[in-house]
């Protein structure tokens, strides 16, 4: 679904934010990126949506070279990425159903067709009774699940996350991963990254390791940390019971949403 | 048409939700395309008035009468034909002979009656009342006149209104200079102001952005928005100068020397050329500021794919 090639991006001024990256990612994939700040997470995020020029590298998104894409094609990329930040980056004056509705419109979507959908996601993100406030009316984590509910909208086949969770607390985290956690079972791609320990560890997924843009580790169902066989043993995974747990009043009538 | 039909209600809710920043657009161009507009029509009044000033009689030849050795009103008649046939002269010249030469001066001192006494109807002389095709030969004319023996004193307007003809091409070229320097202006403050009002919501460009949108889907709300801020300005500035002027023109039409009153054809030629003028500035102005946004947020050249 996503294949990087040799991506090397060196910003003006010469910090190198990666370095020879090359990693596949299958559709359907669920993977963490984790690391320091700084480590180039954030970058490759951007990278694939096209934010800023490659130094040097390929990026294959869907099958398509989107390294030679050319300007006025970008958009038609990105709408088949879906992004959510750890700002939410919500329009303050537009309400949560305008909000939902905006990448529909984007998409041209006639309104008879938007409603029902702007509805429908709403309900998936357990907001289905909020659609008429300003997302200064609600705490972070339910603008945050605005905000997925906007990436998700038109059913996208690629959901990127930068640090979705950074803003949250740890049950408001929660509930944001579980509803990223439903969309993956959709068979939406996702890519995330995270420097949050926790889930990390919680989900039990795809987990590549950044230092300073490069690829250190890359490990199917892994942890935040590494570890050296045979120094300590693993701690326990927390599973996703501990997190029903947590967070126990989920709506749980997502089948249907994603069918 | 359904994208069409969101786009246009998509600039409407911006309009309403950023009262503050639209005021400031659409005072921007109502002033400065009013102070444009108003120096047009300001203009427009001196030179129309110029040029009722500049007809009517050039060149008044008092003639003598017969025992001055002057001509018999018969022989004025003959001497009055003769001048007309002159090139720089327009034909007809009025003759006013003495009685209605003392007629005039009794209306002219009709509240000094002891003045009016003191004279009688055989002292003042007849003359030629004449109009001149271009003032600027009252000269020619007023030298040819000075030498005929049945002429007593010529009379001329010339040098008065040489210089009120001067005066005329000055205020024309300060007038459109200033309308022209105000429109520039024009141009800017309200380029300057959509800018402003982009800068504002560049948050809200680089959102759109992420979802998909495309620069037109961007742009057109914006350069609605950017129109419709012209066009409001524009058609105030008219309205601010249009209707002042009509109640200066009612008021001031008893005064025969000042004419204030200016054609409608001429503020209906002016009004559209302004507000197509506001309209134009308000769509450049906002592709203007969009520009740079739209730039920033896509990944821009590839230079490794190259």
């Amino acid at each position: 679904m996503i294949r990087l090639q040799d991506v090397t991006k060196v910003y003006e001024g010469g910090t190198v934010a990666a370095r020879d990256v090359t990693l596949d990612i299958q559709k359907g994939e669920f993977v963490f990126l984790v690391g320091a700040s700084g480590s180039g997470k954030s970058t490759l995020i951007r990278l694939m949506l096209r934010q800023e020029p490659i130094t040097r590298g390929q990026i294959w998104v869907a099958g398509k070279d989107i390294t030679a894409l050319p300007n006025w094609k970008v958009p038609y990329l990105r709408r088949s990425i879906g992004t959510v930040f750890q700002d939410f980056k919500l329009l303050p004056n537009k309400t949560v159903a305008e909000n939902v509705a905006f990448a529909l419109e984007v998409l041209g979507r006639p309104r008879s067709v938007i409603g029902p959908q702007v509805e429908q996601v709403l309900d998936l993100v357990g907001l289905d009774d909020k659609g008429d406030r300003y997302p200064r009316q609600l705490s972070g984590g339910e603008q945050q699940r605005v905000s997925v509910a906007r990436a998700f909208v038109n059913r996208p086949p690629i959901l990127l996350a930068d640090e979705p969770t950074g803003n949250l607390d740890p049950a408001n985290s929660v509930g944001i991963m579980k509803l990223l956690d439903r969309i993956n079972r959709t068979g939406t791609t996702i890519v995330m990254a995270t420097h949050d320990h926790a889930i990390v560890d919680a989900m039990q997924r795809r987990v590549v390791a950044l230092e300073r843009g490069v690829v250190v580790r890359d490990q199917a169902s892994g942890r935040y940390d590494a570890f050296i066989a045979g120094d300590v043993e693993a701690p326990p995974a927390i599973d996703n019971d501990a997190m029903e747990e947590i967070v126990p009043d989920q709506p749980d009538d997502l089948g249907e949403a994603s069918a | 048409m359904n994208r069409l039909a969101n786009l246009i209600r998509e600039a409407l809710i911006n309009l309403r939700r950023n009262v503050l920043v639209v005021t400031g657009a659409v005072l921007a161009v109502f002033i400065s395309l009013a102070l444009a507009f108003g120096a047009v029509v300001v203009n427009e009044m001196l030179r129309t008035n110029i040029r009722a000033w500049q007809e009517g009689t050039h060149v008044i030849a008092f003639l003598k009468d017969v025992d001055e050795g002057g001509l018999t009103p018969e022989q004025q008649q003959e001497l009055k034909a003769e001048v007309e046939t002159w090139t720089e002269v327009k034909a007809p010249v009025a003759y006013v002979d003495k009685l209605g030469a003392y007629e005039e001066f009794k209306t002219w001192f009709s509240d000094r009656p002891e003045l009016v006494e003191s004279i009688d109807a055989t002292v003042l002389p007849s003359s030629f009342r004449i109009e001149l095709n271009d003032i600027d030969q009252y000269q020619a004319v007023t030298a040819r006149l000075d030498v005929n023996p049945a002429v007593k004193e010529v009379k001329s307007l010339g040098p008065q209104i040489e210089s009120l003809s001067t005066l005329s091409r000055v205020l024309n070229v300060l007038g459109l200079g200033l309308a022209l320097v105000l429109g520039v202006s024009a141009v800017i403050l309200i380029a300057n102001t959509i800018r402003m009002a982009i800068y504002a919501r560049r948050d809200e460009v680089s959102i759109m952005k992420l979802v998909g949108a495309s620069n037109w889907y961007i742009r057109v709300p914006f350069v609605l928005e950017g129109l419709i801020e012209g066009l409001a300005g524009a058609v105030l500035a008219v309205l601010a100068i249009w209707i002042p002027s009509q109640n200066l023109s009612g008021a001031t039409a008893s005064i025969p020397l000042i004419q204030l009153t200016i054609s409608n054809g001429f503020f209906l030629r002016w009004g559209v050329l302004l507000v197509l003028f506001g309209a134009a500035a308000g769509v450049i102005g906002s592709l203007l500021g969009l520009s740079r946004y739209l730039r920033e947020a896509d990944g821009g050249a590839q230079p490794g794919a190259a």
